[in-house]
């Protein structure tokens, strides 16, 4: 009778196992955090940027308690190591998202890294940061084929004038 | 995540087996083996006591032994009987499953031109915008003077020739010394 999971599945983890033991990947992750709350965009491997995301927006769910709360406090200076970013977190991130309902980070993927690792990097960024934007919104120009045939259509479609 | 899984080959195993089975007949503990008669490379004559030689025997059993136990192992083990042709290697090596996947999630980057996968930035316009985040945080290091002294307040870039609007009230000023760039859109 097999008494232990055997040590090549994991199905229904959801925690990365990243850096050299459980306590060492909090540590990493928290200085993404307070990198990321420094700088506002960071550059750094995918996986990386992903597991610190959920822990990033969860800070600033608790920031947006106020400073006043004992937990929101504590957990600000758990995660953030350098301490004049808890006085930015609670004066300018949390007004900041307070109308935002939650998704306070955006993550995007960028060509991968130039050494010899080749690995997959990615961008994340809190919104509303003062940086330029990294990715313009398009719209749709008038000019293509399929905006050209429903202007058309719209024209035929309207009632023609009254002809003299 | 990267799991190690540790397989131990069966050929030590093994090996060790041979080496105690094939210790025990050298020491007679295996009587039954060759059916009353002495081990065929045996000596002829039995010696009493350890008197003649005694390295000498042990170093001859011992090189026979290793010898012996060397040829079981060269025995056991698996090689090509035939040549495998040049056809069949063909066949192996150019197997759709072998040659490397053709990627059609490639396009083109409609502000500069570059080639950019779907679900990547544009590396060219990544650049652009990276080097400009790193002259504006030149800029903020300016200001603030000494590290760890981030402000409370927001803060907002400001380009040549420009005024802050009623929106950057109480926010903290930026000055970047050139034009405003055309994909920089004031807001």
């Amino acid at each position: 009778m097999r008494l232990s999971v055997a040590a090549a599945i994991s199905h229904g983890r959801v925690y990365r196992r990243l850096g050299l033991s459980p306590r060492s990947r909090l540590d990493l992750l928290r200085n993404l955090v307070t990198a990321l709350v420094r700088y506002e965009r960071i550059e750094t491997p995918w996986a990386r940027a992903d597991e610190m995301r959920g822990y990033a927006e969860r800070l600033i769910d608790y920031a947006k308690r106020g400073d006043r709360d004992e937990r929101a406090m504590r957990m600000a200076d758990f995660w953030l190591t350098e301490k004049d970013l808890i006085h930015k977190l609670f004066k300018v991130l949390a007004p900041r998202f307070q109308t935002h309902p939650g998704s306070y980070t955006r993550l995007l993927q960028i060509p991968n890294r130039d050494g010899l690792d080749r690995a997959k990097m990615a961008v994340i960024e809190l919104k509303g940061n003062p940086l330029p934007p990294l990715v313009r919104p398009r719209r749709d120009s008038d000019k293509t084929l399929l905006n050209q045939l429903l202007k058309g259509y719209r024209q035929d479609a309207r009632p023609r004038g009254t002809p003299v | 995540m990267a799991v190690l899984v540790l397989v131990r080959s069966p050929l030590p195993r093994l090996r060790a087996v041979f080496q105690r089975c094939w210790g025990r007949l050298e020491r007679g503990l295996w009587p039954g083996v060759f059916g009353g008669q002495s081990p065929p490379w045996g000596p002829a004559l039995a010696v009493q006591g350890a008197a003649l030689v005694p390295g000498g025997i042990n170093d001859a059993s011992e090189s026979s032994a290793e010898a012996l136990s060397l040829l079981g192992s060269v025995m056991w083990m698996a090689a090509p009987k035939h040549r495998r042709t040049i056809e069949v290697n063909r066949c192996r090596r150019r197997h759709p499953s072998k040659l490397i996947e053709i990627k059609r999630n490639i396009d083109v980057c409609p502000e500069c031109g570059n080639l950019k996968q779907k679900h990547v930035l544009c590396g060219y316009c990544y650049a652009k915008v990276k080097e400009e985040t790193r002259l504006i945080r030149m800029e903020i290091y300016k200001k603030e003077g000494r590290p760890f002294n981030s402000p409370t307040v927001e803060t907002v870039v400001l380009y040549e020739g420009e005024k802050p609007t009623e929106a950057d009230e109480g926010k903290r000023i930026i000055e970047r010394a050139r034009k405003r760039p055309s994909w920089f859109v004031q807001n």
